[in-house]
Protein backbone atom coordinates (compact mmCIF):
# COMPACT_ATOMS: atom_id res chain seq x y z
CA UNK A 1 0.00 0.00 0.00
CA UNK A 2 0.63 3.84 -0.42
CA UNK A 3 0.26 4.23 3.03
CA UNK A 4 2.93 1.94 4.37
CA UNK A 5 5.80 3.52 2.20
CA UNK A 6 5.54 7.16 3.90
CA UNK A 7 7.55 8.05 6.89
CA UNK A 8 5.18 7.61 9.66
CA UNK A 9 7.46 8.69 12.35
CA UNK A 10 5.19 11.64 13.64
CA UNK A 11 3.21 9.38 14.88
CA UNK A 12 5.90 8.36 17.54
CA UNK A 13 6.25 11.85 18.40
CA UNK A 14 2.50 12.04 18.79
CA UNK A 15 1.36 9.12 20.36
CA UNK A 16 -2.00 10.19 21.26
CA UNK A 17 -5.19 8.75 18.91
CA UNK A 18 -7.71 10.77 17.60
CA UNK A 19 -10.63 9.35 19.85
CA UNK A 20 -8.32 9.68 22.95
CA UNK A 21 -8.01 13.50 21.31
CA UNK A 22 -11.64 14.56 21.12
CA UNK A 23 -13.12 12.58 24.26
CA UNK A 24 -13.11 14.36 27.57
CA UNK A 25 -12.19 11.73 30.09
CA UNK A 26 -14.24 10.85 32.99
CA UNK A 27 -10.77 11.74 35.13
CA UNK A 28 -10.71 15.37 33.44
CA UNK A 29 -14.48 15.98 34.25
CA UNK A 30 -13.90 15.19 37.62
CA UNK A 31 -10.62 17.88 37.64
CA UNK A 32 -12.24 20.45 36.09
CA UNK A 33 -15.32 20.41 38.34
CA UNK A 34 -12.88 20.62 40.95
CA UNK A 35 -11.51 23.91 38.93
CA UNK A 36 -15.08 25.29 39.07
CA UNK A 37 -15.09 24.77 42.64
CA UNK A 38 -12.16 26.26 43.30
CA UNK A 39 -13.19 29.54 41.58
CA UNK A 40 -17.03 29.30 42.94
CA UNK A 41 -14.67 29.26 46.24
CA UNK A 42 -12.64 32.16 45.61
CA UNK A 43 -15.88 34.13 44.24
CA UNK A 44 -16.87 33.85 47.28
CA UNK A 45 -13.84 34.94 48.79
CA UNK A 46 -14.52 38.17 47.12
CA UNK A 47 -17.64 38.73 47.96
CA UNK A 48 -16.91 38.34 51.50
CA UNK A 49 -13.91 40.72 51.60
CA UNK A 50 -16.08 43.34 49.06
CA UNK A 51 -18.63 43.20 51.75
CA UNK A 52 -16.92 43.46 54.68
CA UNK A 53 -13.89 45.33 54.05
CA UNK A 54 -15.28 47.84 50.89
CA UNK A 55 -18.73 49.08 51.74
CA UNK A 56 -20.15 51.06 48.55
CA UNK A 57 -19.49 54.78 49.50
CA UNK A 58 -22.70 56.71 50.52
CA UNK A 59 -24.31 59.82 49.42
CA UNK A 60 -22.43 62.92 51.30
CA UNK A 61 -23.86 65.86 51.98
CA UNK A 62 -27.06 67.32 50.21
CA UNK A 63 -27.26 67.86 46.69
CA UNK A 64 -29.52 70.09 44.28
CA UNK A 65 -31.60 68.16 41.75
CA UNK A 66 -33.85 70.93 40.50
CA UNK A 67 -36.74 73.55 41.20
CA UNK A 68 -40.11 72.19 42.68
CA UNK A 69 -41.93 74.19 39.75
CA UNK A 70 -39.69 72.42 36.69
CA UNK A 71 -40.98 69.24 37.93
CA UNK A 72 -45.00 68.90 36.81
CA UNK A 73 -47.15 65.92 39.70
CA UNK A 74 -46.69 62.85 37.78
CA UNK A 75 -43.30 63.75 36.34
CA UNK A 76 -39.72 62.17 36.34
CA UNK A 77 -36.80 63.52 36.12
CA UNK A 78 -33.32 61.74 35.84
CA UNK A 79 -29.96 62.90 37.60
CA UNK A 80 -26.78 61.82 38.68
CA UNK A 81 -24.59 63.48 41.34
CA UNK A 82 -21.18 64.81 40.87
CA UNK A 83 -18.82 62.61 41.33
CA UNK A 84 -20.42 59.42 40.68
CA UNK A 85 -21.91 57.84 37.77
CA UNK A 86 -24.96 56.07 39.57
CA UNK A 87 -28.26 57.58 37.96
CA UNK A 88 -31.15 58.50 39.76
CA UNK A 89 -34.64 59.48 39.35
CA UNK A 90 -36.56 61.87 41.19
CA UNK A 91 -40.36 61.76 41.28
CA UNK A 92 -43.03 63.85 42.33
CA UNK A 93 -46.18 61.37 42.60
CA UNK A 94 -49.76 62.36 42.07
CA UNK A 95 -50.41 62.63 45.50
CA UNK A 96 -47.62 65.62 45.72
CA UNK A 97 -45.07 63.45 47.12
CA UNK A 98 -41.18 63.26 46.05
CA UNK A 99 -39.28 60.33 45.94
CA UNK A 100 -35.80 59.55 44.79
CA UNK A 101 -35.19 56.13 43.83
CA UNK A 102 -31.37 54.34 41.99
CA UNK A 103 -32.84 54.39 38.29
CA UNK A 104 -31.41 50.54 38.21
CA UNK A 105 -33.00 47.01 38.93
CA UNK A 106 -31.57 45.62 41.01
CA UNK A 107 -32.22 42.94 38.70
CA UNK A 108 -30.13 42.71 36.43
CA UNK A 109 -29.53 47.06 36.14
CA UNK A 110 -32.35 48.08 33.86
CA UNK A 111 -33.53 51.65 33.68
CA UNK A 112 -36.80 51.79 35.77
CA UNK A 113 -39.25 54.27 34.78
CA UNK A 114 -42.15 55.73 36.82
CA UNK A 115 -45.54 54.66 35.16
CA UNK A 116 -47.49 57.85 35.56
CA UNK A 117 -51.12 57.40 37.17
CA UNK A 118 -50.36 53.97 38.63
CA UNK A 119 -47.71 54.84 41.90
CA UNK A 120 -45.52 51.59 40.48
CA UNK A 121 -41.77 52.07 39.37
CA UNK A 122 -41.66 49.76 35.85
CA UNK A 123 -38.67 47.83 34.95
CA UNK A 124 -39.34 46.88 30.98
CA UNK A 125 -36.64 44.30 30.65
CA UNK A 126 -38.36 41.32 32.61
CA UNK A 127 -41.26 43.21 33.75
CA UNK A 128 -40.42 44.03 37.22
CA UNK A 129 -42.86 46.40 39.49
CA UNK A 130 -41.57 48.36 42.30
CA UNK A 131 -43.95 50.40 44.57
CA UNK A 132 -42.96 54.04 43.88
CA UNK A 133 -43.59 55.18 47.21
CA UNK A 134 -41.23 53.49 49.36
CA UNK A 135 -39.51 51.04 46.25
CA UNK A 136 -40.58 47.95 47.89
CA UNK A 137 -40.64 45.08 44.97
CA UNK A 138 -44.69 44.62 43.93
CA UNK A 139 -43.87 41.72 41.32
CA UNK A 140 -41.73 40.41 38.83
CA UNK A 141 -38.05 38.95 39.66
CA UNK A 142 -36.32 41.63 41.24
CA UNK A 143 -35.13 40.34 44.61
CA UNK A 144 -34.23 43.57 46.71
CA UNK A 145 -36.27 47.13 46.83
CA UNK A 146 -34.74 50.14 44.74
CA UNK A 147 -31.78 51.63 46.82
CA UNK A 148 -33.46 55.42 47.95
CA UNK A 149 -32.29 58.76 48.33
CA UNK A 150 -34.31 61.07 51.21
CA UNK A 151 -35.43 64.19 49.43
CA UNK A 152 -35.45 67.65 51.11
CA UNK A 153 -37.63 70.35 50.33
CA UNK A 154 -36.55 73.66 50.92
CA UNK A 155 -38.82 76.26 49.75
CA UNK A 156 -38.60 75.86 46.22
CA UNK A 157 -35.50 73.69 45.94
CA UNK A 158 -35.05 69.88 45.87
CA UNK A 159 -32.36 68.34 47.09
CA UNK A 160 -31.61 64.97 47.78
CA UNK A 161 -29.23 63.32 50.65
CA UNK A 162 -28.31 59.91 52.07
CA UNK A 163 -31.35 57.65 52.93
CA UNK A 164 -31.10 56.66 56.84
CA UNK A 165 -33.76 53.86 57.71
CA UNK A 166 -35.16 55.26 61.04
CA UNK A 167 -35.99 51.83 63.02
CA UNK A 168 -38.91 53.10 64.52
CA UNK A 169 -40.77 54.23 61.41
CA UNK A 170 -38.36 52.24 58.06
CA UNK A 171 -40.53 54.07 55.50
CA UNK A 172 -39.47 57.94 56.31
CA UNK A 173 -42.38 60.30 55.01
CA UNK A 174 -40.67 63.43 56.98
CA UNK A 175 -39.16 64.55 53.40
CA UNK A 176 -42.50 65.35 51.44
CA UNK B 1 6.01 -7.45 39.99
CA UNK B 2 2.59 -8.08 41.17
CA UNK B 3 0.26 -8.44 38.58
CA UNK B 4 -2.89 -7.97 41.49
CA UNK B 5 -4.16 -4.54 40.41
CA UNK B 6 -4.67 -6.39 36.77
CA UNK B 7 -5.74 -9.02 37.70
CA UNK B 8 -9.00 -7.27 39.61
CA UNK B 9 -9.62 -4.81 37.01
CA UNK B 10 -9.91 -8.02 34.90
CA UNK B 11 -12.40 -9.92 37.41
CA UNK B 12 -14.36 -6.50 38.38
CA UNK B 13 -14.48 -4.75 35.30
CA UNK B 14 -17.80 -2.64 36.61
CA UNK B 15 -15.72 -1.60 39.47
CA UNK B 16 -13.72 1.63 38.16
CA UNK B 17 -16.84 2.93 36.53
CA UNK B 18 -19.08 2.75 39.93
CA UNK B 19 -16.27 4.50 41.62
CA UNK B 20 -16.06 7.14 38.81
CA UNK B 21 -19.80 7.56 38.85
CA UNK B 22 -20.00 8.49 42.68
CA UNK B 23 -17.01 10.68 42.58
CA UNK B 24 -18.47 12.89 39.73
CA UNK B 25 -21.98 12.97 41.80
CA UNK B 26 -20.50 14.05 44.99
CA UNK B 27 -18.45 16.92 42.97
CA UNK B 28 -21.36 17.74 41.22
CA UNK B 29 -23.05 18.01 44.71
CA UNK B 30 -20.33 20.33 45.69
CA UNK B 31 -20.27 22.63 43.07
CA UNK B 32 -24.34 22.78 43.27
CA UNK B 33 -24.08 23.95 46.80
CA UNK B 34 -21.36 26.20 46.29
CA UNK B 35 -23.55 28.18 43.98
CA UNK B 36 -26.34 28.38 46.08
CA UNK B 37 -23.81 29.93 48.80
CA UNK B 38 -22.51 32.26 46.31
CA UNK B 39 -26.02 33.40 45.37
CA UNK B 40 -27.28 34.02 48.62
CA UNK B 41 -24.31 35.41 49.61
CA UNK B 42 -24.20 38.11 47.00
CA UNK B 43 -27.31 38.57 47.50
CA UNK B 44 -27.30 39.79 51.15
CA UNK B 45 -24.52 41.46 50.56
CA UNK B 46 -26.15 43.40 48.30
CA UNK B 47 -28.86 44.44 50.33
CA UNK B 48 -26.73 45.60 53.20
CA UNK B 49 -26.61 42.14 54.94
CA UNK B 50 -22.80 41.61 54.78
CA UNK B 51 -23.10 38.84 58.26
CA UNK B 52 -23.49 35.88 55.73
CA UNK B 53 -20.82 36.69 53.54
CA UNK B 54 -17.68 35.37 55.50
CA UNK B 55 -19.51 32.17 56.39
CA UNK B 56 -20.50 31.77 53.12
CA UNK B 57 -16.59 31.61 52.11
CA UNK B 58 -15.83 29.48 54.80
CA UNK B 59 -18.33 26.69 53.72
CA UNK B 60 -17.68 27.14 50.18
CA UNK B 61 -13.83 26.91 50.76
CA UNK B 62 -14.15 23.87 52.85
CA UNK B 63 -16.27 22.37 49.82
CA UNK B 64 -13.31 23.32 47.61
CA UNK B 65 -11.05 21.37 49.65
CA UNK B 66 -13.07 18.47 50.00
CA UNK B 67 -13.71 18.37 46.45
CA UNK B 68 -9.69 18.76 46.13
CA UNK B 69 -9.04 15.70 48.59
CA UNK B 70 -11.56 13.11 46.69
CA UNK B 71 -9.60 13.13 43.85
CA UNK B 72 -6.95 11.65 45.17
CA UNK B 73 -9.37 8.54 44.72
CA UNK B 74 -9.54 8.95 41.50
CA UNK B 75 -9.24 5.15 39.88
CA UNK B 76 -6.03 5.01 38.00
CA UNK B 77 -5.95 5.27 34.25
CA UNK B 78 -5.89 2.08 32.72
CA UNK B 79 -3.11 1.79 31.25
CA UNK B 80 -2.97 -0.16 27.52
CA UNK B 81 0.17 -2.33 26.79
CA UNK B 82 1.80 -2.92 23.39
CA UNK B 83 0.50 0.45 21.43
CA UNK B 84 0.70 -0.25 17.97
CA UNK B 85 0.52 2.01 15.36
Amino acid sequence: MATDEKDNHWKEDFPIEQLEATQVTRRDFAKFLCLVSGGLATGSGYVAVKANFFPPEKVQGEHLVCKKSELPKGGTRSFVITGSTIPYILIRLETDEFRAYEQKCTHLSCAVFYMPKSGKIECPCHDGWFDALTGEVLAGPPPRPLPRLEVVIKGEDIYVKEFETNAANPFNTSST
Amino acid sequence: MSNFREAQNQAHPNKTSTLMLALIVILIMNVSLQIWLLYTALNNALAENTDIAFPAFIASFVLFLIGAGWLYFLPNQVRRKNINF
